[in-house]
């Protein structure tokens, strides 16, 4: 059936498993670190990666845009991070949630564990929670550690410190396994974000990105940028012939046809590879375009 | 016609916005903030405590 | 689909194989722990394995002081007031057993009970630890030189944060113990327990012990880091000396090492390390607990 049609668009949906394999490996190229229980400690922590992926993981070759946006909110000296958002925005606007589909470590993880087999459930009737995820962004990694300060004028990280699965995935279960002072010293919160861990980890057996879909702030930030991003969906509509499928197959419950870019799309391409005609496509570039012009070429990974 | 021109005049914006913020970011010195933070274990980021 | 199910498949693989590496360690722990346990019936068959058996049983019998170290506060108390605490060469944990049957009165049903099965496993572990000193005298020698190979905390000649000069070798001979704890400004927890380390050197010094600071950001002297620190510490309150030195040497190597923040070391008179490092707060009570214990090991070990 897909040799129908060998489109650009096709082949980016079809590879999606090995750039998000690809993507995971580069986020965390110092792999002999898990087994030294130390970090990497190079300037390449200076920049963000897209994805949300720990900067505290043994293994990460960049900083956690979430994590760096709180820590430079949360000290003393700042309480907005205008690199950060830059960083976000650049990234929003060439991308969008493109991200999150085919870049994001914990994205990649929680649909690996959703390909366990197991009754699946829809996540159609839940869809107020998707709107979790921008007061999360907003109360969580904007606000509280800006203005909910010691008396030194720190804050904490909120997000990471209370919410995030990824940092007890990445950082505290490789690091207490491999270092026996960090053992040491887990205690309470390292219980709770266990738990909070636990929980994604069933969820996304059961339903599809759970975490993306009604927690993550880095998602929330991306969503908003989903409609002027470069990247966008596309329908032909002298090819539909609305059968419906494409909304069918869609797992962040997107009917493509009607809101191509819609907030929860994550560009994963599912809608492309299902549609039967070859109405959908990605496309890459400034503007609207034209109906009937297909992808540009454009659409490697960033940095 | 209008309406694509438009979106591009928003997307390029944008991006002049994105990459305005960010140079000043790193000129007042966030850059660096992030490289102190990110280069060391957050502890009670990955919830050790 | 070839392709998606190649994908699948070597994912799997991964998963797999990441897992394996997983398991193979925790099998590894476990087949460590179920060694110990058998050393801990078992008789051992030469001195190293008596000299690993008298370590363990140390161990266990400080994690039981560990457990509730208040409740053993209230023992020692009446020891004190009751007979003179000097060891006669009798078994300690008898000597616990009679103290806690001397101040029954002081604890409820639950504690008493508990304290008495404490101070017979402590007994139990007193006459194994005396029969195998006399089996192996050497694995006491070997537990001494065991100290001496320590790590040694590595040597410095930097400034303080004033400007005046501190070398490693008299800070850590003029004090019986040397509380070394490194953090940096932007770290949220460090700075939350200055307080707590302020009073803590207050204590110590009365003990003939110091507590010191070391900023990394104030490596090499970095004068703006230096103020930067300085008003922190001012702000919080802490007294105690905060010190810097070059990055260069074996000290800013060590500190480089370093990178979970806070971490607190002790380091006895003769410059070496006590026990393991110490990661996390000591406005934790878990960490206070275990700092509060090596000083005291330090301590001990200053005045026998």
């Amino acid at each position: 059936m897909d040799r129908e049609f060998k489109t650009a668009s096709h082949r980016l949906a079809r590879g999606r498993g090995w750039i998000q394999a690809g993507a995971a490996l580069l986020t965390n190229l110092h792999l002999p670190n898990f087994l030294k229980g130390s970090l990497y400690q190079g300037a390449g922590k200076t920049v963000c990666v897209p994805g949300l992926n720990c900067y505290s993981c043994p293994a990460a070759s960049g900083a956690c845009p979430i994590g760096a946006f709180q820590a430079v909110v949360g000290s003393s000296k700042f309480s907005f991070s205008y690199y950060i958002t830059g960083f976000l925005i650049l990234l929003g606007v060439l991308l969008g949630r493109f991200i999150c589909g085919f870049l994001c470590p914990f994205g990649w993880f929680q649909e690996l564990l959703h390909k366990i087999p197991t009754k699946k459930l829809s996540t159609k009737k839940l869809k107020p929670l998707t709107y979790l995820k921008y007061a999360v962004l907003l109360v969580m990694v904007v606000l509280l550690p800006a203005f909910l300060v010691n008396d030194v004028g720190m804050g904490d990280p909120f997000f990471c410190k209370y919410l995030c699965p990824q940092g007890v995935l990445e950082g505290a279960i490789p690091l207490s396994l491999a270092n026996s002072g960090i053992r040491a010293a887990l205690g309470k919160l390292f219980t709770w974000k266990l738990g909070i861990l636990l929980t994604v980890i069933a969820l996304s057996v059961v339903f599809y990105r759970p975490f993306c879909k009604w927690l993550c702030p880095l998602g929330a930030f991306y969503a908003l940028f989903n409609r002027v991003s470069l990247l966008q969906m596309k329908v032909d509509e002298h090819k539909c012939i609305s059968c419906g499928k494409c909304a069918k197959v869609c797992k962040m419950d997107v009917d493509v046809t009607k809101t191509p870019n819609h907030t929860e799309c994550i560009r994963c391409g599912m809608c492309v590879s299902a549609c039967p005609t070859g109405a959908v496509c990605f496309r890459y570039g400034f503007g609207d375009g034209k109906q009937n012009i297909k992808i540009k070429e454009n659409t490697e990974e960033t940095t | 016609m209008m309406r694509v021109d438009r979106k591009a005049a928003a997307q390029l914006a944008l991006l002049l916005v994105g990459a305005a913020m960010l140079g000043f970011g790193v000129w007042r010195g966030e850059a660096a903030s992030v490289l102190s933070k990110a280069v060391k274990l957050c502890l009670e980021c990955v919830g050790i405590g | 689909m070839k392709l998606k199910k190649l994908t699948a498949l070597l994912l799997a693989a991964l998963l797999v194989l990441s897992l394996a590496a997983c398991g193979a360690k925790d099998s590894d722990k476990a087949a460590d722990m179920s060694g110990d346990n058998a050393a801990m019936t078992g008789e051992p068959k030469n001195a190293k394995e008596a000299a690993a058996l008298y370590q363990k049983l140390m161990e266990q019998e400080n994690a039981r002081f560990a457990e509730n170290s208040e409740l053993w506060e209230k023992v020692f108390m009446a020891a004190d007031k009751g007979m003179a605490m000097i060891e006669d060469g009798k078994n300690y944990g008898d000597f616990l057993l009679d103290t806690i049957e001397g101040a029954k009165e002081q604890f409820t049903d639950m504690e008493y009970k508990w304290l008495k099965e404490s101070a017979t496993e402590i007994s139990n572990i007193e006459n194994k630890l005396t029969e195998l000193e006399e089996k192996y005298p050497e694995i006491v020698q070997s537990e001494m030189s065991g100290n001496a190979d320590m790590q040694k905390f590595p040597a410095f000649e930097g400034k303080d944060l004033d400007g005046n000069e501190v070398k490693s070798d008299e800070l850590f001979s003029t004090n019986a113990v040397t509380v070394v704890n490194f953090w940096f400004t932007t770290c949220s927890p460090c700075v939350g327990e200055l307080g707590d380390l302020d009073a803590l050197n207050k204590e110590l010094a009365d003990k003939g012990g110091a507590l010191i600071g070391i900023n990394s950001f104030t490596l090499d002297g970095d004068e703006k880091a230096i103020a930067e620190a300085k008003e922190v510490l001012a702000k919080k309150g802490a007294t105690y000396q905060n010190i810097y030195f070059g990055s260069g040497g074996d000290a800013g190597k060590f500190v480089e090492n370093v990178f979970a923040y806070p971490t607190t070391y002790v380091v006895d008179r003769s410059g070496n390390i006590v026990g393991e490092p110490i990661v996390g707060a000591i406005t934790e009570k878990k960490q206070a607990e275990t700092l509060q214990k090596l000083i005291d090991q330090a301590l001990a070990a200053d005045m026998g």
